[in-house]
């Protein structure tokens, strides 16, 4: 399996730099696109991210890669899809996925609708945490996109409205989007993951449901300043089996309340980027078919800076904090509180338009809370029990054409 | 030194830094010219417009002509182009189009090597607007008035 994706893989790059960019067909102009990356992750402390990471010299379980084609059908009407694949330690573990798939229609620049399977827009960086090259960082701020939960926000399929909103008076632009669809989780994540280990022992068949909500932006007219806000609301159902109690049964959970809250803002002055959010995330839900109810509070902020020295070369620093409040319930008759603090420090080169290189390092206090949501760490990679700090070096290199 | 002088001193350095300033903007404004394909009805077009046509928040002006931009790869023209009328660098221009093109909201725009380059793409392309150096020549095309 391994060789066959290295194989797609290559075949898949020497295409795009033959194939990349434009073709006409049906007398229309088709572009076709690509990227792919390549992570490498050591640990003093702690396996992370389900990879052996802190085991022996560390490791480079961490690739992933896309390509999309596109087309304008129209002036107002166009098309396109993406694949996407990865492999994260026991994440994704190179199952391809339909990224996005939709059609678009643009009516005014104020009013636009697009359908299908759609990325949901969710602060500032939901939709595009995937695409390593836009970002100055090898891992964004995982107390805000944790990598090993992406498919929780990443797209429903469904439909948005948006569109930008020139304001009188030179008071700038407001962006709206409105969307609702339906979200389904890939049995490859890292929910699906924690849970299919012990305590837990839920085998998911399927994890999705509704999910609607909007995003409200402000480019204000202080040159490069741009604030907004966010609201994720979500109606979710898992299904599968259970073996906690013994034998297999049937297994089902479901969401009372799962709502996220984000603010975010960014300022970009010359070579300078500056960004800061805050995500809370709400869930209550039922769980083992109704037998308990658990309520978890999730609380998440940071503030990222980012400077390009040179052409080539982005440095970057970023503080990362994750909170996690789980109150008493059947399995666990106190509160439980946790956190993640991270430091970040970055060098970022490009090497031209098309390839970069990534240095990385990050020195976290604290593991979150295995075994009742997982942000990173995961008591099946770390048989030995989670110790309370870790540093991490991080080199990727990524590719897009 | 009295107040006196050093208010002169500060009138002085003032009017040094807004003469400056004027100039560095004049020459920025001047070092660039929009043209766009006989197909565009329009004879002029605001700044607001054209950073939208640029970043494709639109693909149309106010006249309903359709528009379609194209860039240079690189160079002085360009850099110029890109830090006066979209306000950003080079290197976040690049990210920006690809963060369309892998959600899928936009396209990479067209982009060619040179001036004339540019001239003979506008020329051919119905809607095609692009820029150039002020001194090139613009057979073929019409320049647009940036308002």
């Amino acid at each position: 399996m391994f060789r066959r994706v290295l194989i797609l893989a290559f075949l898949f790059i020497c295409v795009g730099a033959v194939f990349a960019q434009d073709f006409k067909l049906f007398d229309r102009d088709f572009q076709v696109h690509g990227f792919a990356s390549q992570g490498f992750v050591y640990t003093n402390e702690n396996n992370w991210l389900t990879m052996n990471t802190s085991v022996g010299s560390g490791s480079a379980q961490m690739t992933d890669f896309g390509a999309n084609i596109s087309v304008p059908i129209t002036d107002k009407f166009r098309a396109g899809a993406q694949l996407y694949d990865r492999n994260l330690g026991q994440l994704g573990k190179w199952h391809p996925e339909l990224d996005w798939a939709y059609a678009s229609y643009q009516l005014k620049p104020w009013f636009a609708i697009r359908g299908g399977k759609v990325k949901t827009v969710l602060g500032l960086y939901t939709d595009t945490q995937d695409l390593d090259f836009l970002h100055t960082f090898a891992l964004l701020p995982q107390s805000m996109y944790p990598t090993d939960l992406r498919d929780s926000t990443i797209a429903h399929t469904g439909g948005d409205v948006y569109g930008d909103i020139r304001l009188k008076n030179r008071m700038g632009v407001l962006s709206y989007t409105a969307y609702a669809g339906h979200r389904e989780d890939s049995k490859y994540g890292g929910y699906p993951y924690l849970l299919k280990q012990v305590p837990g022992l839920i085998d998911f068949t399927s994890y999705g449901g509704l999910q609607y909500g909007g995003d409200l932006r402000w480019a204000t007219p202080l040159k490069g300043l741009l604030v907004g806000a966010s609201r994720l609301m979500e109606d979710i159902d898992g299904y599968g089996t259970t073996t906690a109690f013994g034998p297999k049964v049937p297994y089902h959970e479901w969401s009372k309340s799962d709502w996220t809250n984000q603010y975010y803002a960014q300022y970009v002055h010359d070579r300078l980027q500056i960004d800061s959010e805050y995500r809370r995330y709400w869930r209550d839900q039922e769980i083992y078919s109704g037998l308990a109810r658990v309520q978890t509070d999730v609380r998440g902020w940071y503030f990222a800076g980012a400077y390009r020295v040179t052409k080539r070369l982005q440095l970057g620093s970023y503080y990362s904090h994750y909170e996690l409040n789980v109150p008493p319930f059947l399995f666990q008759p106190t509160l439980l509180k946790a956190h993640t603090y991270d430091k970040v420090v970055t060098g970022r080169i490009d090497l031209n338009r098309f390839m970069n290189l990534k240095v990385e390092g990050h020195f976290m206090a604290g593991y979150g809370s295995p075994p009742y949501y997982p942000e990173g760490f995961y008591p099946s990679v770390n048989p030995q029990g989670l110790k309370p700090a870790t540093n991490a070096l991080i080199l990727k290199c990524g590719f897009n054409f | 030194m009295g107040r006196g002088t050093y208010m002169k001193c500060f009138k002085a350095l003032s009017l040094a830094a807004g003469l400056v300033a004027f100039a560095v903007g004049a020459a920025q404004s001047g070092t660039v010219k929009v043209i766009a394909n006989s197909s565009v009805r329009a004879d002029s077009i605001s700044a607001d417009e054209l950073k939208g046509v640029f970043l494709e928040h639109t693909n149309s002006l106010k006249d309903g002509s359709h528009v379609e931009p194209v860039l240079e790869k690189g160079g002085p023209t360009h850099e110029a182009f890109v830090r006066d009328y979209l306000e950003k660098s080079d290197a976040a221009l690049q990210i920006y189009y690809r963060s369309l093109v892998f959600t899928g909201r936009g396209s990479m725009p067209k982009s060619v090597g040179s001036d004339a380059e540019v001239v003979t793409y506008v020329a051919k392309t119905k809607g095609a607007i692009g820029y150039v150096a002020t001194g090139t020549s613009a057979a073929g095309v019409k320049t647009l008035e940036v308002k």
